[in-house]
């Protein structure tokens, strides 16, 4: 991929999306051969990898007895950053959450829970956005944060990619899309409409590539 | 069960003439013992488990060191084929411990600090043997039971130097007797005839152990 | 150093959440009593008797509580998506043993702050004389507890059997420590009069090294996935 943009993979369940991306977040370990990701080597510099890297998972790394702000300021610490409060209160601003910042995640919604681990991403600096199913949970609103976050993503040079049963704008305004089958993965043309693999809310069946 | 290999029986049968011949020495050349009559015979058989039940588990050190170096998969299926048979000889220890125990001491039993050290070995020994019947991914079974191997190996001799302690604080530690020359060459002998009884069975579980990895990773990709 | 700073975050997250919902404290101090007590009743009412082992039913307390809190050292991130979020994270993973590992044993040692005065009163031993070694004992016997453990609870996260793959790698493993705590505590209880506990602190200490260094060294891969 070439950095700054974004790729679209899609697949039928169990095709193995979630797998190749936390194989780019180095959480898995190649059991052969090898990629690199920003000139890193997945197999020997997993950690400069891991340090550019901001993974989006469908279920998230969250802290049901933390504040939203305290899990923030915990994912800056891990990310080895000194955790300031007007970075944290400017990203829960950004995803809607900060009227809620001290209460404990245990009384949010799915949706708040999916608004916050976008914001995880948000808090650390980061040059490849992995997002796996980014729209489940979310309201439409929060669909429209999702694609105002990639497009963000797009404009400040972050490469992101991401996995989509779901059509949305960020789906649609994807340069590549990638078709993961059973373990394979083939990029389509540019020129390939997506939106005739895709519906809303519904899997992605197993197109035909011309 | 596959055909057996040449070196297979020639090791079998030089095991089992050397059990027989160890046994024989062990049981009818060598004179009893002054002091505790024939039970001490138990000796011969009791002492060569022992020294092969840490053997068996010092391979299984060695042989998780080197497979957490080299992640290859023959080293694991040595660490484990050694640690089934060292489960054996461990047993063996044991039993034969209490058999000689209770005729001579009295009690089935002591805390005596190789005895309590061999029961504690047999412990990380089972340990070991559950966690690798709990892995099923063989790759992981193989890198979690080589730093269990590692790590149970290690304790062994704090163990031993703990227990030790433990009993002397206590208990006078019993003054080793001189040991007649008779004895010690039988002893020799008969821990050579379980050292080759280990080599057999150890060559024989580790074809095993080949081809039941084999046959897993064929399974997968059936699966 | 990084390291350090974010061993701190996890040991800041762990004690924050414990301190908010107390389940596990609160459950440790509950259970902790209750063997101490059913080993009273079991004992029998001969006060003399119970002070002689109180050593040992101290520590077979303390073990026990030990193994319930750690079962729960790395279910808490069960909920959170597992270890695996921890693992997302740049940096040594090193930082996660020694964050799990220091939240062990504050955690380990403020419920033996309660269980042990408890003890005294149960046992009718007077404690005040003691006290320091008495601390000795425990921060060292409490470390080692938990180097292993805190090692063991990684390993065994994702295995079946979990509850019982625990205790049966760990107890043969923490045979050192418990007979190094339980034969100083109980020489400290009866006054010590030849200077024998120290020889027993330098075991648990030896062994607290031993265990450290081999335990950081090797965890990374048994984090591995």
């Amino acid at each position: 991929m070439e950095a700054g943009t974004t790729l679209c993979l899609v697949g039928p369940n169990g095709a193995g999306k979630t797998t190749l991306l936390k194989l780019v977040a180095t959480l898995l370990r190649p059991s052969g051969g090898d990629a690199h990701v920003m000139g890193h080597s997945l197999q020997h510099e997993p950690d400069e990898i891991r340090k550019r890297t901001g993974l989006l998972t469908v279920r998230g790394f969250l802290y049901d007895d933390l504040s939203a702000a305290e899990n923030l300021h915990f994912t800056m610490r891990m990310g080895g950053l000194k955790p300031r409060r007007d970075v944290i209160a400017r990203v829960l601003e950004r995803i809607g959450l900060a009227e809620v910042a001290d209460n404990r995640m245990r009384t949010f919604s799915t949706g708040m829970r999916k608004r916050l681990a976008l914001g995880q991403l948000l808090v650390r600096p980061i040059e490849v956005a992995l997002l796996d199913e980014p729209y489940s949970g979310l309201d439409s609103q929060g669909m429209r944060l999702v694609d105002e976050v990639v497009s963000d993503f797009k404009a400040s040079g972050t490469t992101v990619l991401l996995a989509s049963h779901q059509d949305g704008e960020a789906v649609r305004e994807a340069e590549q899309t990638g078709i993961l089958r059973k373990g394979h993965l083939e990029i389509l043309p540019e020129c390939e409409p997506l939106s005739r693999h895709l519906s809303v809310g519904g899997p992605a069946g197993a197109p035909e590539v011309e | 069960m596959g055909p057996i290999s040449a070196v297979e029986k020639f090791l079998g049968i030089l095991a089992l003439l050397s059990m027989l011949v160890g046994s024989y020495v062990g049981l009818v050349v060598v004179p009893a013992d002054a002091a505790q009559g024939n039970v001490q015979r138990l000796m011969y058989v009791h002492v060569p488990a022992a020294w092969l039940a840490f053997l068996a588990f010092f391979v299984v050190f060695v042989m998780s060191v080197l497979y957490l170096i080299q992640r290859d998969e023959r080293w694991d299926r040595v660490a484990a084929s050694s640690a089934e048979i060292g489960v054996v000889f461990t047993v063996v220890t044991l039993l034969l411990g209490m058999m000689w125990g209770k005729p001579t001491w009295g009690v089935f039993w002591t805390w005596d600090p190789r005895l309590t050290t061999t029961a504690i070995l047999l412990a990380i020994y089972v340990g070991y043997g559950a966690l690798r019947s709990f892995a099923e991914d063989g790759e992981k079974r193989a890198r979690w039971s080589a730093i269990v191997g590692v790590i149970g190996f290690a304790n062994v001799p704090i163990v031993y130097m703990s227990v030790t302690w433990w009993r002397t604080l206590h208990q006078p530690p019993s003054s080793p007797r001189s040991v007649a020359p008779d004895i010690l060459w039988t002893l020799m002998l008969n821990l050579a005839a379980f050292t080759i009884v280990y080599i057999y069975l150890m060559v024989r579980r580790i074809r095993f152990a080949r081809l039941e990895g084999e046959l897993e990773k064929r399974m997968a990709y059936n699966a | 150093m990084s390291l350090l700073y974010r061993a701190w975050a996890i040991v800041w997250k762990d004690l924050l959440i414990e301190a908010r919902t107390k389940q596990s404290f609160n459950a440790m101090v509950f259970f902790a009593a209750l063997v101490l007590f059913i080993f009273s009743f079991a004992l029998g009412p001969d006060t003399e008797l119970l002070q002689q082992v109180a050593g040992g039913l101290l520590w077979v307390g303390i073990a026990f509580t030990g193994l319930l809190s750690l079962s729960r050292t790395y279910q808490n991130e069960e909920t959170s998506g597992g270890l695996e979020g921890l693992r997302a994270y740049p940096g040594d993973p090193r930082a996660i043993y020694l964050g799990k590992l220091l939240g062990n044993i504050v955690l380990l040692l403020l419920v033996e702050a309660v269980l042990i005065p408890a003890a005294g009163i149960l046992f009718q031993a007077n404690l005040w004389p003691h006290a320091l070694g008495l601390a000795a004992v425990s921060v060292l016997g409490t470390i080692g507890f938990s180097l292993v453990g805190t090692f063991y609870s990684a390993l065994t996260v994702n295995l079946r059997a979990r509850e019982v793959m625990l205790p049966l790698l760990l107890f043969p493993a923490l045979v050192p420590v418990l007979l190094g705590a339980v034969n100083a505590t109980t020489l400290i209880l009866e006054g010590d009069l030849m200077g024998e506990a120290v020889v027993w602190l330098r075991v648990l200490g030896a062994f607290d090294i031993i265990f450290f260094v081999i335990c950081i060294w090797i965890f990374p891969i048994a984090l591995e996935e």
